[in-house]
């Protein structure tokens, strides 16, 4: 009699929750360490990007151009380039290390770097600066030496300089005319980036908007929003290509896979956030942390998709020519996919941006938390700015995206068959 | 050594595939083990490829043709039996090991072409070098030479959509021309191609058979192709091999009426040559024989001409009736005068449909000449005309035990060419 009591009367209580509560507490107490970990690199990598976006260095701006110019370098003369950036990799190490950057400069005569610092007002020399203008110089004289991609060295060199100049000369002398010159450089860098992937009809939309977001006083808010968005993006899509993979090649990780999926997708997002902060706190984490699980699925849904789509003939040829199975991957069926892959990952931007809103609850800053504010203070203006912000962000990344998208090597492709 | 050898070759589908292959042994037909609820694609299938044949299998859809070649490079493993490449068998090789088969000894030609869409015709050519981990320069100046082979010189930049389906083709053939490999497979290579095309293409495979000497698989479910490209044919009937022979030996002498009844609408004339249809030269004559012993041969042969053919039986020309009586009358003592030597001549290996136009401008007998002009042969019109008649009888014995083990099969095979797109696309699965 007594051992069906917990059964009646039926149904009985079920603590399912409790359960899940208990696992996570289970769950932080043993592996406290790890949660710290993604936890920390999780919040440095946002504020790595959002300090970017906001307040752009000389240094980071002129190691980008340096980066641009080495990917077209690295495949044609793979020695010299990897040599440079290695011995580069190499300086920015010692200076994080043991301020070495700081130590060579000191012992480099004055006048090298005086007129620069007098011309830029500047009261002492950014050792990075030294660094990274020294990797783009280089790259520029291995492209100019072996005539290879001189112009985008030419395009991309002449780029960063009016940037600089831009940025650090002609801006900050007419503060009458330009009243933020950070974030309008900022809103030029973005548009130049849309004009290079999308085209100029993107580009003339970027400028326009971008600077609507400025003049509403939203560009730091939607600037982090942007870099929250874009780490938990870059963590999901990471996370997804890989299990699509998985679940492409073997059919029962797919069958395990997609009830998983479903239930994060479906799952009430803001269920996430309760074990998120209990995991890591308020702040930027938690929401990134549920902007990952929420987003997450579209992108091994597509990534899968993708993969088993591609005519299976094609996949016996590399296996009839004795291709091995991570060549087939990589050389036939990622590329092929790559189109629907990408479908994926502007899903995955997509969700993440919905998930901004709720992550402002959690602290998380950004536009979220404008919008947020609105709500609890009544204030319909506020609410409505940051709105509009986050709009604009969605159509510049959706389409910048779709650009991606259609320049996969299958689409070019069919665009030079149509031609 | 044949360059392939498959023995007992099974593939059955399904979970209870070991019993099916137990059952199937005994020679039941696949239809008699459906409640395994497995799907017999290749049943017992065994046979030799020498080294620079061409060797057809040639089946409808659902005959397991394409299963079968599948197993020749290892892309299914078989339920049972093994498959030798130059002696060693596949089936026993670990994947490594078999992948260095597929890249150093066995490529493949696809039905749908199967080039990659994202590479260039010759990166598509170089792709089996390209595994094979050969150097970028070495690698596309060898597909350069393959695709100047297949005709494709100067398209090497272009992308596959950019072509046509037969130059598509062409740049799948000139990709396992590429890859160097003694044997290539070619899967149902041409029936995604419209006729003119596919004859080509036939053409152009059996001219770079010719100079390179390739051990040539090829599937198909068109027996004109089977005919005109294969040394052998192996026909597959419900996975069964129904008959492995030559061209002729297949028209000729059908194993079964299953193949008598595929073989009945193949153009005849385009098979056969004048070597299979000949007649032994009765009566023939030396030049050095008079008049009178030359009418008295043809009158024992009760025919009305003679072939005058020299000791070492070189033809020299043709002797009629008339033309010796008249020698006679006029006391002629030798044969000189009298002999025709502008008569038709032809090849043992001419096909038949060529000979008409000669058959019918001559009044005589076509003679066949073999390469040193000595004569083998000849054909008289009649017999031109009764090699276009479908073989009637010796069929009827070795059908008849067929018939009665075999279930009630369904359709009698429909003709080789009018094959529809429906039927190519199952076949794609």
């Amino acid at each position: 009699m007594n051992a069906y009591t917990w059964l009646t009367p039926f149904p009985p209580r079920l603590p399912i929750g409790d359960a899940f509560e208990a696992f996570n507490r289970w769950l932080k107490s043993n592996f406290a360490p790890v949660f710290d970990v993604i936890g920390d690199t999780i919040s440095w990598l946002v504020n790595l990007l959002s300090s970017f976006l906001t307040e752009p260095q000389a240094a980071q701006l002129t190691f980008i151009a340096a980066g641009i110019i080495a990917a077209a370098l690295v495949r044609p003369h793979r020695l010299p380039t990897l040599i440079t950036t290695g011995v580069v990799l190499a300086l920015y190490i010692g200076q994080w290390l043991f301020g070495l950057g700081n130590l060579i400069v000191n012992q480099l005569p004055a006048p090298l770097f005086l007129w620069a610092m007098g011309l830029f007002g500047q009261d002492y020399v950014d050792a990075n600066l030294v660094i990274a203008l020294g990797f783009l110089i280089a790259l520029v004289v291995i492209a100019a030496v072996k005539q290879t991609a001189l112009r985008r060295a030419a395009v991309v060199g002449g780029g960063w300089l009016a940037v600089i100049l831009l940025g650090w000369l002609a801006f900050p002398a007419v503060p009458d005319l330009i009243a933020d010159s950070t974030a309008m450089l900022m809103v030029l860098l973005l548009s130049a980036l849309a004009l290079v992937v999308a085209g100029w009809k993107l580009s003339l939309f970027s400028v326009i908007a971008l600077t609507v977001i400025v003049g509403i006083g939203q560009w730091e808010n939607a600037m982090s929003t942007l870099s929250l968005v874009l780490v938990a993006s870059l963590i999901a899509v990471v996370i997804a290509i890989p299990i699509g993979i998985l679940a492409a090649y073997n059919a029962v990780v797919s069958r395990i896979v997609k009830p998983v999926l479903d239930l994060m997708q479906t799952m009430p997002a803001f269920v996430y956030l309760i074990p998120a902060i209990f995991f890591f706190s308020l702040g930027a984490v938690p929401g990134v942390v549920a902007t990952v699980i929420f987003a997450m699925p579209p992108g091994v849904r597509l990534t899968e998709l993708g993969i088993r789509q591609i005519d299976k003939e094609l996949v016996e040829a590399g296996e009839a020519f004795g291709a091995p199975t991570g060549k087939i991957l990589t050389g036939i069926q990622l590329p092929l996919a790559l189109s629907t892959i990408m479908a994926g990952v502007n899903q995955v931007i997509m969700l993440g941006l919905s998930m901004v809103v709720i992550a402002g609850m959690v602290g998380a800053g950004g536009l979220g938390s404008q919008v947020y504010q609105g709500i609890s203070r009544n204030d319909g203006a506020l609410g409505f700015e940051g709105g509009i912000a986050v709009v604009i962000l969605a159509v510049f990344l959706d389409r910048l995206t779709a650009a991606i998208t259609s320049n996969s090597p299958q689409a070019r492709a069919e665009r030079s068959a149509a031609s | 050594m044949p360059a392939v050898r498959a023995t007992n070759l099974y593939k059955v589908f399904g979970r209870r595939a070991p019993k099916a292959v137990e059952l199937l042994s005994d020679g039941r037909h696949r239809d008699q083990i459906k409640e395994l609820d497995v799907t017999a694609a290749v049943i017992d299938v065994s046979f030799e490829v020498e080294p620079g044949e061409i060797f057809v299998v040639m089946g409808l859809s659902g005959s397991g043709k394409s299963t079968l070649i599948r197993m020749l490079n290892g892309l299914l493993p078989p339920t049972s039996g093994s498959v030798e490449i130059d002696g060693s068998d596949i089936t026993k090789l670990s994947s490594r090991n078999l992948r260095a088969v597929r890249s150093e000894k066995i490529s493949m030609v696809f039905q749908h072409f199967a080039l990659f869409p994202h590479r260039t015709v010759l990166e598509n050519a170089a792709y089996g070098l390209e595994v094979r981990g050969i150097a970028r320069e070495e690698r596309h100046q060898k597909a350069m030479h393959a695709l100047s082979l297949v005709g494709l010189g100067g398209w090497e930049n272009h992308v596959p959509q950019q072509l046509s389906g037969g130059m598509q083709q062409r740049v799948g053939l000139a990709r396992a021309l590429t890859a160097d490999t003694d044997i290539i497979l070619m899967d149902e290579a041409f029936s995604a191609l419209d006729p003119l095309i596919r004859r080509d293409m036939q053409a152009q495979l059996l001219e770079l058979q010719a100079t390179l000497g390739k051990t040539i698989v090829f599937i198909t479910h068109d027996l004109n192709e089977a005919m005109r490209l294969g040394d052998r044919i192996c026909v597959l009937r419900d996975g069964r091999v129904a008959q492995i022979g030559t061209a002729e030996e297949i028209l000729n002498d059908p194993a079964n009426d299953y193949v008598a009844q595929f073989v009945e609408d193949v153009d005849r004339t385009r098979v056969l040559t004048a070597s299979s249809v000949m007649e032994p030269p009765i009566p023939v004559i030396n030049p050095g024989h008079g008049p009178r012993a030359a009418l008295r041969t043809i009158r024992e042969n009760q025919t009305t001409v003679a072939f005058v053919v020299q000791r070492d039986r070189r033809l020299v020309g043709l002797v009629s009736e008339n033309a010796i009586g008249e020698a006679v009358r006029t006391g002629a003592a030798d044969l000189n005068g009298t002999v025709e030597t502008t008569i038709e001549r032809v090849h043992p290996d001419t096909p038949i449909a060529e000979l008409f136009q000669q058959a019918a401008t001559s009044p005589y007998p076509l003679a066949v000449v073999d390469d040193e002009g000595r004569l083998v042969g000849v054909i008289p019109r009649i017999t031109l005309l009764a090699a276009l008649a479908p073989p009637e009888n010796g069929e009827g014995e070795a059908a008849q035990g067929e018939q009665e083990a075999d279930p009630p099969s369904e359709e009698p095979p429909p003709a080789d060419e009018p094959r529809t797109d429906e039927q190519n696309e199952e076949e794609t699965r």
